[in-house]
């Protein structure tokens, strides 16, 4: 069997879902939840790539929409008393379209400006979760019906991670197919040059548009599984650092990177958890992963395994990052005095 | 992607088998030896304080129990995980402590919301839980078979302060309050508590944490002519009002709780010598960390943390250790949680080293129904008074 098949990013999702979905079968309830919270991340990381890495929004409003899922999910349970499963998807929605409305500053805005207006809209949602006490019961939070599984026979922690998982999956495949698409490739132009971009016909307030309906429905749906799954909602799960959690997988991970996502959010999930063994300076450690990573691997894992994994073969769509300037690779036929051509890693 | 797509589906079908009958188990962390007791809250962030240092001070009673053999003995082993003032970091905690650190009770709970999202899982673990700094009343009420606190609950001292204010003739009252989760989990129930009295507020004003000008909110209460103010903040936004209702002449009787009753610490953040003149806080601990009665616990903490120094949070988990230790020696020798929980009713009229008033938690699961009051004089924190809830 050629090393190739062996090591490509096939075999590496196969792996890594496949013992996700037998997880259940050999953890307990400890590492049952860190795979719940790691699939879910999985989706936010999907869908934040989609509009940062691919679409090149720098937008801050993920974990916003997040929340908006996850309580919107809980609100109708908890107000009108319907099941997880009737509300999960009106909760989804309901942060698609929410989420969808950002892309209208964002025709306007850009890089900076766009990424202040997006925290603006982040912080105010924080504040209606924070002190709309009638709809959202304020900073004290409330407590959430578990979703009923009685009809599979299976127990409600169990039921959730299968519903997670299958979630993942299908929407991991989803994002795979849609990238590789002509909306994929309009969402790379726009990204690499909006001029250039309307000048081939893509039409920016659509694909925008449809970037951040597609980021928030993510948002939305890992929203409203993470509700499922705490039972429990209060604003504090959907602040700033949230937001960084997030930026983090996708820029670890690698931007503009399918399997990034995947990579980003797997791995940071189990460097959280693993640094509990580190106690008090688990925070001080993580810092110094994140630096470290920016530092020796700035576009992220893909490239670090595509670099030295015979087989990884995704075709990235890497965003212009700033190259050391000090050795360019210099294409044969240049001389020095030549624009040098600088080969992309 | 299709090839995966149908493995996966052909692996899940096999997973939902395999797992439709699997039954968490778990075994009690108790050997001949020690006694597992694992504990959370945060050990980071801006409120560590809540969870790393009464944290320490339940090592330090453990510690004490340890040198003089354990309990039955058994040395008490504490277990540490950081829930970071977050439900699913609490929930992450908790499930960490129960299914793979197996440990034999938990005493924690530094954050009330945190609290709140694990309790469905410690109740349904059934493993003992003993609360020993969060004050939500949520965690203990309605009652779980298998969750105590010895902490004052907000609701209690929420109407212990309205009750102080009565009891002084105070005729026209106001809220002073955050509106975080600590802050409403003591404004709800002293909204409902005037109600059912039948009283209303002259003002309601908000502070925040982190608030650098009480000014504003100086001079509304000033002109809505209160005179007992009751505080739900934290130490620097009852530092910063204090300071500013005193520059405009504005001295209400000031009503604390227990997150500022280390009175000194007040002081110094006011600024202005016998600014406290007015000021009453509940209290945990019926005096301050550098009085004399508390030498022995400093000596005990400098042993083994020495670069702390003896605080309010540290007594509060010394306290809660202190209950949670008589407990286990109620037991007896032959340890089960269902011994152990039973022992609970033992705990009657208990008099605490550190508690102000007795612990009771024979047939209730709030133990600690007694607030007290402290005050300033000549810089010394003395024993104020106490209420009675009516």
């Amino acid at each position: 069997m050629p090393v190739q098949a062996l090591v490509g990013h096939r075999s590496f999702l196969t792996l890594l879902f496949g013992t996700l979905l037998v997880l259940p079968a050999v953890a307990n309830q400890y590492t049952l939840f860190v795979g719940n919270l790691m699939l879910l991340y999985i989706i936010l990381a999907l869908g934040l790539n989609i509009l940062v890495g691919f679409s090149g929004q720098l937008a801050f409003a993920n974990a916003a929409i997040y929340g908006i899922g996850a309580y919107g999910t809980a609100l109708l349970q908890v107000h009108l008393g319907w099941s997880f499963w009737a509300a999960a998807p009106v909760g989804a929605v309901l942060a698609m379209v929410i989420g969808t409305l950002l892309a209208i500053p964002a025709l306007r805005l850009s890089g900076i400006f766009l990424a202040l207006a997006t925290l603006a809209f982040a912080q105010a949602t924080q504040w209606v979760l924070w002190h709309w006490q009638s709809v959202t019961f304020g900073a004290g939070g409330f407590r959430t019906p578990s979703p009923s599984f009685s009809w599979f026979a299976i127990k409600q922690d169990y039921g959730i991670y299968f519903v997670s998982w299958v979630t993942t999956v299908t929407l991991f495949l989803f994002t795979w197919r849609i990238m590789r698409s002509r909306i994929g490739r309009a969402f790379v132009a726009m990204r690499d040059g909006e001029i250039a971009a309307q000048s081939l016909g893509i039409d920016l307030l659509a694909y925008k548009a449809m970037a951040f309906a597609l980021s928030s429905f993510y948002a939305g749906v890992a929203g409203a599984l993470y509700s499922g799954l705490l039972g429990y909602m209060s604003p504090e799960g959907f602040d700033l650092f949230q937001m960084i959690i997030q930026k983090a997988m996708i820029v670890v991970g690698g931007l503009g990177s399918v399997v990034g996502s995947v990579l980003g959010a797997a791995l940071l999930v189990y460097i959280m958890e693993f640094l509990r063994e580190f106690k008090s300076t688990q925070e001080i450690v993580f810092g110094v992963l994140l630096v470290g990573f920016m530092v020796f691997q700035p576009n992220g894992l893909v490239v670090f395994m595509k670099r030295w994994l015979p087989g990884w073969e995704e075709p990235m769509h890497l965003p212009e990052r700033p190259q050391a300037i000090s050795k360019p690779d210099v294409v044969e036929g240049t001389t020095s005095g030549d624009h040098p051509v600088v080969e992309r890693t | 992607m299709k090839q995966l797509a149908s493995t996966m589906g052909v692996a899940l079908a096999f997973a939902c088998m395999a797992t439709a009958g699997a039954q968490a188990a778990d075994v009690p962390g108790v050997t001949d030896t020690e006694i597992k007791v694992g504990t959370f809250g945060p050990l980071t962030g801006p409120v560590y304080i809540y969870g790393k240092l009464t944290m320490n001070g339940v090592e330090v009673y453990f510690n004490k129990l340890n040198e003089k053999g354990g309990i039955h003995g058994r040395k008490l082993v504490l277990v540490r995980e950081d829930d970071l003032c977050k439900p699913e970091g609490a929930i992450a905690a908790v499930k960490k402590l129960i299914y793979e650190d197996k440990v034999f009770a938990i005493i924690g709970g530094g954050c009330s919301n945190s609290t709140l999202a694990a309790r469905p899982e410690i109740e349904k673990a059934g493993v003992p839980f003993h609360v020993f700094a969060a004050v939500a009343d949520g965690i203990v009420d309605p009652p779980a078979a298998n969750i105590y606190t010895t902490q004052l609950t907000a609701t209690i001292e929420s109407h212990a302060q309205i009750q102080w204010a009565l009891d002084r003739g105070a005729k026209k009252l106001a809220i002073v309050s955050q509106h975080d989760a600590w802050g409403r989990s003591r404004y709800e129930p002293m909204l409902q508590d005037l109600k059912r009295r039948g009283l209303q507020v002259v003002a309601d004003e908000e502070v925040t944490v982190d608030q650098n000008d009480g000014t504003a909110q100086a001079l509304r209460l000033k002109s809505s002519g209160a005179d007992a103010v009751m505080l739900l903040g934290y130490p620097k936004a009852a530092a910063v009002l204090i300071r500013d209702s005193i520059k405009i002449g504005y001295k209400p009787i000031w009503i604390g709780q227990t997150a500022i009753q280390d009175l000194p610490a007040l002081q110094g953040l006011i600024g202005i010598d016998g600014s406290l003149a007015n000021f009453v806080s509940i209290t945990t601990i019926p005096g301050h960390p550098d009085n004399p009665q508390y030498a022995e616990w400093r000596k005990l903490l400098k042993n083994t943390f020495p670069n702390d120094e003896l605080s309010v949070f540290n007594l509060m988990g010394i306290a809660a250790a202190e209950v949670f230790g008589k407990v286990v020696d109620a037991a007896g020798k032959e340890l089960t949680r269902e011994k152990f929980l039973a022992a609970y009713n033992t705990i009657d009229n208990f008099k605490s080293s550190i508690y102000p008033g007795p612990i009771t938690c024979k047939g209730q699961h709030k133990c600690n129904q007694s607030p007290a009051f402290v005050k300033l004089d000549n810089n010394n924190v003395v024993f104020a008074g106490t209420v009675v809830l009516k």
